[in-house]
C-alpha cells in the first residue's frame, strides 16, 4: 500500500461558528465535559476549538471563526522536547501521542505555539448516562498524560484494516477515511485527505489555493513549523454589498 | 556492669537453630515470591494461575470441536463487516443443537434456563489486553493462514495453543508487548507504536 500523508483544509469562508466539529470530537474521542470551573481554571480538555474574534466597532462589527486544532507539524516543536518519545512523527504524517509511554513532563504542551495539547489534571470522569457512548476504540486517558489531536487515527486504523481484510481502495467517496469533525462540519469547511495522493481533494484544494492568488496559508507561519493544516482566508464581500 | 565490660551472650543451640531456619525460611519465601513476580512481570506465572478460570457452565471445547469437528469460526465469528473482537457466541446459537441435545446434562440445563430466562450467559473473560492496546483479529487471521497457506481456524493456535483440548480455556501465551513485537518483525508487520496505541 502506498503511503500516506495525512492533511486537512480548513476554509474560513465556509466556517460558521457552530460548534457540531467540537462536539463530534468531544464524543468520538472520550474527551470528558468541560465544565464552567474547568474554564475558570483554565483547564479544559477540547481537541479542537473555535476560536471567535470581533472585528470593527458595533454596529459596524463582524464575527471571525477560526476552528483550531493540532496542527501536525511536520517540524513539530513538541517532539524534540519530550525526554521519553511519547510523542513522535509517524510514517503517515501524524504527529502522535502514545498515552502509556507519556510520564506528563508537559514540556510538549509548553513548547507548542497552538495550544492544542491537553493536560489531564483529574481522572476523566463521566456521568453514569454516558458511560456506555464511550468509544471502544480510543484508549480513555488517565491522570497525569497529555492528549490531542489524532486526526481520529482510529478511523484511519479502522478503514485501513478493513480495506486490507475486505480487500477495497480507500478513496474521497464512500470509502473515505474522515475524522468525527469533519464528518460533522455541515458547511464543508474541513476538508480531510491523503496530500500524497494527487486526487485527493486535499491535494487538489492544496494546489490551487497555494498559489500566489490563492487563499491558502499555515497558521504562525513565520514559526517555521510546516504544518499540515492549510487553512483558506475569508473571502471578503464588496463594502455596498454587506450592510 | 561495668561499662566497656563487654561479654558475648550466650546463645542456647535451640534459639539458634530456630533463627537459622527462620532465616533460611524467610530466604525461600523471598526467592518464591521474586521469582513469582519476576516470572509474572516478563511472561506467565511460572506456577498457579495454568488453569484457566471457572465459567459459569462448563463449557468444554472438546465435545464440538474434537468429537463433532466443529471449526473454531463457527462459534467465534469475527463477522464480515471485520469486527474486532472474537466473540463468545450468544445463547440462542447453543440454543440451536441444545434444544434437542443433552436433556439429561445438568450444564445444559443451565443454557436452557438461561434461553428461557431471557438472560445471557456471563462467561468469565480469559484474555484481556490493557485498554492502551487495541487488537484485531480479522488481519492476523487473513495475513496468518494466507501466508502459512491453512484455514482460518488452524491459525488460532498459533496464539490460543490446543483449545480443543483444554477442560477450562486458560491464556498459554505471554500476549505482552514483546511478544506481539516479536512476531510483527519476523512478519514485516508495522511496528510503529500507533499501529497498537492510540
Ligand atoms: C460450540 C461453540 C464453540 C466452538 C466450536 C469453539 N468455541 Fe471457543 N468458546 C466458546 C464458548 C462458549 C467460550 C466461553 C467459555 C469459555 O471461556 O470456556 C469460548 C471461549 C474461547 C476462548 C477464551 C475467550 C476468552 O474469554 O478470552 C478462546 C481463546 C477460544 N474459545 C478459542 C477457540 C478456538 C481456538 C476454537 C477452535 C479450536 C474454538 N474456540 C471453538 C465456544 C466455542
Ligand atoms: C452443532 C451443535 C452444537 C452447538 C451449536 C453447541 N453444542 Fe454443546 N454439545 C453438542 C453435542 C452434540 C454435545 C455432546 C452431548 C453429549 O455428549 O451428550 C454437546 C455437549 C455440550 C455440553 C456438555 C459437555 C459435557 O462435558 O458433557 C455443554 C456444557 C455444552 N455442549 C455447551 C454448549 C454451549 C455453551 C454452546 C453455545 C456456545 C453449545 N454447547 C453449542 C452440540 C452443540
Ligand atoms: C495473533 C495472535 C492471535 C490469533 C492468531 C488468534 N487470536 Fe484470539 N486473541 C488474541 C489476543 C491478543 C486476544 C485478546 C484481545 C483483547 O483482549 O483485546 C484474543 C482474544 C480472543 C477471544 C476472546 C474474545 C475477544 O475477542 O476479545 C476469543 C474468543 C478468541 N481470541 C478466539 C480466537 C479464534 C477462534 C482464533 C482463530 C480463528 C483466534 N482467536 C486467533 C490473539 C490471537
Ligand atoms: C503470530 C504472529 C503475530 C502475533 C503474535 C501478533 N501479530 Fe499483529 N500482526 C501480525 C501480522 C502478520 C500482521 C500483518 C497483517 C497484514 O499486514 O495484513 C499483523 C498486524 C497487526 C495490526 C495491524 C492491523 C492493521 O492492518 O491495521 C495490529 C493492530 C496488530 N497486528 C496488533 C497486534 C497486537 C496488539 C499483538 C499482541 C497482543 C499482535 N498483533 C500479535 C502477526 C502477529
Ligand atoms: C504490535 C503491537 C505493539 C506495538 C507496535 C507497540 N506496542 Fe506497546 N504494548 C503492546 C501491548 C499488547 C501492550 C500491553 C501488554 C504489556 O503490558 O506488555 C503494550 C504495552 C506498552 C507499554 C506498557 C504500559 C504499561 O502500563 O506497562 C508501553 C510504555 C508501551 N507499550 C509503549 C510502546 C511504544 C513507545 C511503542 C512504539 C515504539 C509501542 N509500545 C509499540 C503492543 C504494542
Amino acid at each position: 500500500m502506498k503511503q500516506s500523508k495525512w492533511g486537512m483544509v480548513v476554509d474560513l469562508d465556509k466556517c460558521t461558528g457552530c460548534q457540531g466539529c467540537v462536539v463530534a470530537c468531544q464524543a468520538e474521542n472520550n474527551i470528558p465535559s468541560n465544565e464552567k470551573s474547568d474554564y475558570d481554571e483554565d483547564r479544559v480538555i477540547q481537541w479542537i476549538r473555535v476560536e471567535r474574534y470581533w472585528e470593527g466597532t458595533f454596529p459596524d462589527v463582524k464575527a471571525r471563526f477560526i476552528p483550531i486544532m493540532c496542527q501536525h507539524c511536520d517540524e513539530a516543536p513538541c517532539e524534540p522536547v519530550c525526554p521519553v518519545y511519547a510523542t513522535y512523527h509517524n510514517s503517515e504524517g501524524l504527529n502522535v501521542q502514545v498515552y502509556n509511554r507519556c510520564i506528563g513532563t508537559r514540556f510538549c504542551a509548553n513548547n507548542c505555539p497552538y495550544q492544542v495539547r491537553f493536560f489531564n489534571f483529574w481522572e476523566a470522569e463521566w456521568p453514569d448516562s454516558l458511560k456506555n457512548q464511550l468509544n471502544p476504540d480510543v484508549t480513555v486517558r488517565s491522570r497525569g498524560i497529555m492528549e490531542k489531536c489524532t486526526f481520529c487515527i482510529q478511523r484511519i486504523r479502522r478503514t485501513k484494516r478493513d480495506a486490507n481484510v475486505n480487500g477495497f481502495e480507500i478513496d474521497d467517496g464512500s470509502r473515505a477515511i474522515n475524522p468525527a469533525c469533519v464528518n460533522a462540519c455541515p458547511t464543508e469547511a474541513l476538508v480531510f485527505g491523503d496530500m500524497n495522493d494527487s486526487n485527493s481533494k486535499v491535494s487538489k484544494i492544496k494546489e490551487k489555493e497555494s498559489k500566489k492568488s490563492g487563499r491558502g496559508y499555515h497558521l504562525m507561519e513565520h514559526y517555521g513549523t510546516s504544518p499540515n493544516v492549510i487553512y483558506l482566508k475569508k473571502i471578503e464581500k464588496n463594502k455596498s454589498h454587506s450592510n | 556492669m561495668i561499662p566497656g565490660d563487654f561479654r558475648v551472650p550466650k546463645i542456647s543451640p535451640k534459639i539458634l537453630l530456630i533463627s537459622c531456619l527462620g532465616t533460611l525460611i524467610t530466604l525461600v519465601i523471598l526467592i518464591i515470591a521474586v521469582l513469582f513476580v519476576g516470572s509474572a512481570w516478563w511472561t506467565q506465572p511460572l506456577f498457579g494461575f495454568d488453569e484457566g478460570p471457572d465459567q459459569p457452565i462448563a463449557f468444554k471445547h472438546s465435545p464440538h470441536v474434537k468429537d463433532l469437528g466443529m471449526k473454531c469460526t463457527y462459534c467465534h465469528r469475527f463477522g464480515t463487516e471485520g469486527a474486532a473482537a472474537a466473540a463468545i457466541p450468544p445463547v440462542e446459537f447453543c440454543m440451536s443443537c441444545h434444544r434437542v441435545v443433552g436433556d439429561d446434562n445438568k450444564e445444559i440445563k443451565k443454557i436452557r434456563d438461561a434461553y428461557n430466562g431471557g438472560k445471557p450467559i456471563d462467561w468469565v473473560r480469559v484474555h484481556r489486553l490493557p485498554d492502551h492496546a487495541k487488537f484485531y483479529h480479522p488481519p492476523h487471521i487473513k495475513k496468518l493462514s494466507e501466508k502459512n497457506n491453512i484455514e482460518a481456524s488452524e491459525v488460532c493456535s498459533t496464539c490460543h495453543g490446543d483449545v480443543a483440548s483444554m477442560n477450562k480455556v486458560k491464556q498459554v501465551s505471554p500476549m505482552k508487548m514483546g511478544w506481539c513485537v516479536d512476531c510483527h518483525r519476523a512478519n514485516g508487520a508495522s511496528t510503529d507504536c500507533t499501529t497498537c496505541h492510540y
